[in-house]
């Protein structure tokens, strides 16, 4: 064997135990690594420009539509306490507590690609707040119901009637409100609004004839 | 920030474009590092060549080590990377079919593409095999199906199935490449020379 072979031989042996010395401290460097909590979810610059947004809302007419037509992608979640929801809701709603907003159970009804989610609560508050918690995770198809239930009462179940110099949509509006009302079962609601009045009963007291005092 | 398609850095028309890049880059380095002889590639089962086994485990460890360093500088998320779903069984005997397939043709998939590309006249035979393999499962797709679709384990890893930290999975992973390295270089070493 030659010199020079003998020298190639035992640089060939030697990069292979480099290469395989650094491939192990590659490893263990993962190993040792001080490990830190990573952020899950949505970064908080785009958190916080969707915040801003105000393209989650959805009003009362549009959630009214979608159930009156039936809308097989709409589902429904009412982030009230348990209570609440058991007094009262929208049709076909899953109540999910703003606590529970998290909790693996209702991660399934949240964290999907099927359904535009509609969060809502008394007003819009706590379903925001519902909706902050999703969408920083990351969720998407989530919407928030403007003004929430007490929104709901006020244009769909008891709808004010449009002043007569109102544009012709105004009345178009009312009309819709009107039987979508009607579908939610609280019928024609004009006559339920209407209270009536108490009759005025006047008294009619005689007068007593005064006897003339006095006199000239 | 990674992965760079699914997070709209480069946009996903550049898909395929990319695919076609690192295709032939891969064909090139396959032909190029003498995968494309089926003498090559058998070594493995007859004990004489190693470097099939050598180049995966050495591929899969670097890759490895380079996700994870860069999940750890952020660079990409691991959690959105897709992961594989799970069939035990069908799993098992897909690759013992498979490894069938290699010691008798002498070519894993890729590689035969490779070597009927320079013109091998067996890789050829290979390839219209692979073709009457995927004719007959096929056919007997309704036959297959309760193995095929049985003992779903979902998106899992190793490390998820283990319980153990990924990163302690890599450094013993890494242990058990380097002492597979040496032990195959032991046997090749015993067994007889063969040139090819």
């Amino acid at each position: 064997m030659s010199k020079t072979y003998k020298i190639k031989k035992v640089i060939v042996k030697t990069e292979y135990k480099v290469l395989a010395a650094l491939l192990i401290i590659l490893a263990g460097g993962l190993v040792l690594l001080p490990k830190y909590e990573k952020n899950s979810g949505i970064k908080p610059e785009s958190f916080l420009l969707n915040i801003m947004s105000t393209e989650r809302y959805i009003t009362t007419d549009q959630i009214a539509d979608k159930i009156i037509k039936q809308d097989p992608n709409l589902l429904l979640i009412d982030v009230r306490k348990k209570e609440d929801y058991d007094s009262f809701s929208l049709p076909n709603a899953v109540n999910i507590p703003l606590e529970d907003v998290l909790s693996s159970d209702s991660e399934a009804y949240l964290n999907q690609d099927e359904y535009d989610v509609v969060l809502f609560s008394n007003d819009n508050f706590y379903a925001d707040q519902a909706w902050q918690l999703c969408n920083r995770m990351g969720y998407k198809h989530i919407y928030v119901l403007k003004g929430g239930l007490n929104e709901w009462f006020n244009t769909i179940i008891n709808p004010k009637e449009p002043k007569v110099t109102e544009p012709e949509l105004a009345f178009k509006q009312y009309d819709f409100r009107k039987a979508a009302g009607m579908y939610f079962g609280v019928g024609n609601n004009k006559t339920t609004t209407t209270k009536v009045k108490p009759k005025k009963v006047i008294k009619l007291t005689k007068k007593k004839k005064k006897v003339a005092e006095g006199g000239c | 920030m990674g992965p760079l398609i699914p997070n709209g850095i480069i946009p996903p028309e550049w898909n395929f474009v990319i695919a076609i890049l690192i295709g032939i880059v891969f064909g090139f380095t396959l032909e190029a590092s003498g995968f494309s002889s089926s003498r090559k590639i058998v070594g493995t089962f007859y004990g004489y060549d190693f470097a099939v086994l050598k180049v995966f485990f050495t591929a899969a460890l670097v890759a490895m080590i380079g996700v994870y360093y860069m999940d750890y500088l952020e660079l990409v998320n691991i959690e959105e990377l897709f992961v594989l779903p799970t069939y035990t069984w069908s799993a098992i005997t897909g690759g013992v079919f498979m490894g069938l397939g290699f010691v008798l043709g002498g070519f894993c998939p890729g590689t035969t593409l490779c070597a009927a590309a320079i013109g091998k006249i067996d890789a050829m035979a290979t390839m219209l095999g692979i073709f009457i393999g995927i004719f007959i499962f096929s056919e007997l797709y309704d036959f297959i199906e309760p193995l095929f679709d049985s003992s779903y384990l979902g998106r899992i890893t190793i490390s998820d199935s283990l319980g153990i930290s990924p990163y302690w999975f890599i450094f013993l992973f890494a242990i058990l490449a380097v002492i597979t390295f040496y032990v195959v270089d032991v046997i090749r070493k015993r067994v007889k020379k063969v040139f090819y």
